[in-house]
């Protein structure tokens, strides 16, 4: 895929990551939502919801990320995903499996175009419960159980990677394939609760080289973010890039505020609310949307793998620095010798 | 004479560089860069064969090649029309 092509102005998001309640049933450590879920006005009706889906599918957005919140806490919420997939229009959904119950298990199994991607932040229950509370480790493989049980056939288990459960990732890994899942491993960044974590749930330098490696020798991990140092030349032309904000992706909350992703929901990324505009409009024309658009980080111009990762990830950038042109922190470059991470 | 049809799991939308396919089955993308040349069918019409917009004999050499790689991909479907 010619990289000049992965970096031009798309017409439309390919995707949308839509935040679609503010209610949750746990109160994980390092929700990166929970700013926004405490900031928000309320939930969009089905009306409203089923609107915003028809501008999706006029706009050829190709596919939705539901998160939350747990999206499963609203009742209309498979009514939702209906109608996404009657549109044509992939449906992705970030849910927490607590609530997952047999005879949901069985509406999930019957659906098209749905990828389930459940959390859990270690392969043993002392270490998940730690960050998503007590007794969770065991509802979730209960609830992953009930999909396995009927071959839900696009499953993953993702775990946000931090220094509390990265000695487990070999067992995660393997806990994932018993259950005829994909392991997902996700970066863990500042973003809402997140942020208040950072210093403690961080990696360090040597477990991000570690990682990176690690997923260079896993091509079928999947990793949704991008861990923007990786050394493996088949995830290089995967064509991960640090950044999709404003270009191929943006992110709704709740209420129907949009963002440039889904890690940068605070007030100051606030680029409208399809209750006032269309999100077509919001996506070409907002203000915050050609500054992540147009963002250039200086520094990192001159590094050879600059055309590969454009500087990071802006959202670690500006919550650990407050700048959005400052390259990211976790740049393996910034403290590790290039021969070592090239 | 070839008529292409994307296939049931494939999205095709037009940009300005070309076409951007999605695979449903993957979520994996793929940009081609075909310019005006090859016309994706409606989002709501999926049915309909992609267009081709002829040009020059090397152009609609280009575009039978991009096509022939899209179709090693499993993203359209050929069919022989008479």
């Amino acid at each position: 895929m010619p990289q000049s092509l992965t970096s031009a102005r798309l017409r439309a998001p390919v995707n949308v990551t839509w935040e679609i309640t503010d209610r949750c049933n746990l109160g994980c450590r390092h929700c990166l939502s929970a700013d926004l879920r405490r900031g928000s006005r309320g939930e969009l009706d089905r009306a409203r919801c089923e609107a915003l889906i028809d501008e999706l599918a006029a706009m050829q957005v190709f596919q939705i990320n539901f998160g939350g919140g747990e999206p499963f806490l609203r009742p209309d919420f498979l009514d939702i995903l209906r109608y996404a997939q009657a549109k044509g229009i992939v449906t992705c959904v970030s849910t927490n499996g607590t609530l997952l119950t047999p005879a949901l298990a069985d509406e999930l199994v019957g659906l098209e175009l749905l990828f389930l991607q459940v959390s859990l932040d270690g392969a043993r229950p002392e270490t998940n419960d730690a960050i998503r509370g007590a007794g969770t480790f065991e509802r979730i493989i209960e609830g992953v159980s009930l999909l396995a049980r009927r071959s839900f056939p696009d499953l993953s288990l993702n775990m946000v990677v931090t220094s509390t459960n990265f000695h487990e990732i070999g067992d995660f890994h393997l806990l994932a394939g018993r259950y005829g899942a994909r392991t997902r491993l996700s970066r863990f960044r500042p973003s809402g609760d997140g942020s208040r974590m950072w210093e403690q749930y961080r990696l360090s330098r040597e477990q991000l080289a570690w990682l990176s490696e690690f997923l260079g020798e896993h091509a079928e991990i999947l990793t949704g973010d991008s861990f923007f140092s990786l050394t493996n030349a088949d995830r290089r032309n995967q064509g991960l890039r640090s950044c999709g904000a404003a270009r191929m992706t943006c992110a709704v909350g709740p209420d129907g505020s949009v963002f440039p992703c889904a890690f940068l929901c605070e007030p100051a990324f606030l680029a409208g609310n399809v209750a006032d505009d269309s999100l077509a409009s919001i996506f070409e024309h907002a203000p915050i949307m050609e500054v992540l658009r147009e963002l250039e980080v200086e520094p990192c111009q001159t590094c050879d793998r600059f055309s590969l990762c454009n500087g990071g990830c802006p959202a670690v950038a500006y919550f650990v620095t407050e700048s959005l042109g400052l390259p990211d922190p976790e740049c393996l470059r910034v403290a590790i010798p290039r021969t070592e991470v090239a | 004479m070839k008529t292409y049809h994307l296939s049931p799991w494939a999205r095709a939308r037009q940009e300005q560089f070309g076409l951007l396919f999605y695979d449903t089955r993957s979520t994996t993308m793929t940009f081609v860069r075909s310019g005006a040349c090859l016309v994706a069918p409606p989002f709501e019409d999926r049915a309909r064969p992609l267009r081709i917009v002829s040009g020059s004999r090397a152009e609609e050499l280009r575009v039978t090649r991009v096509l022939e790689h899209l179709e090693a991909k499993g993203l359209v479907v050929a069919t022989e029309s008479h």
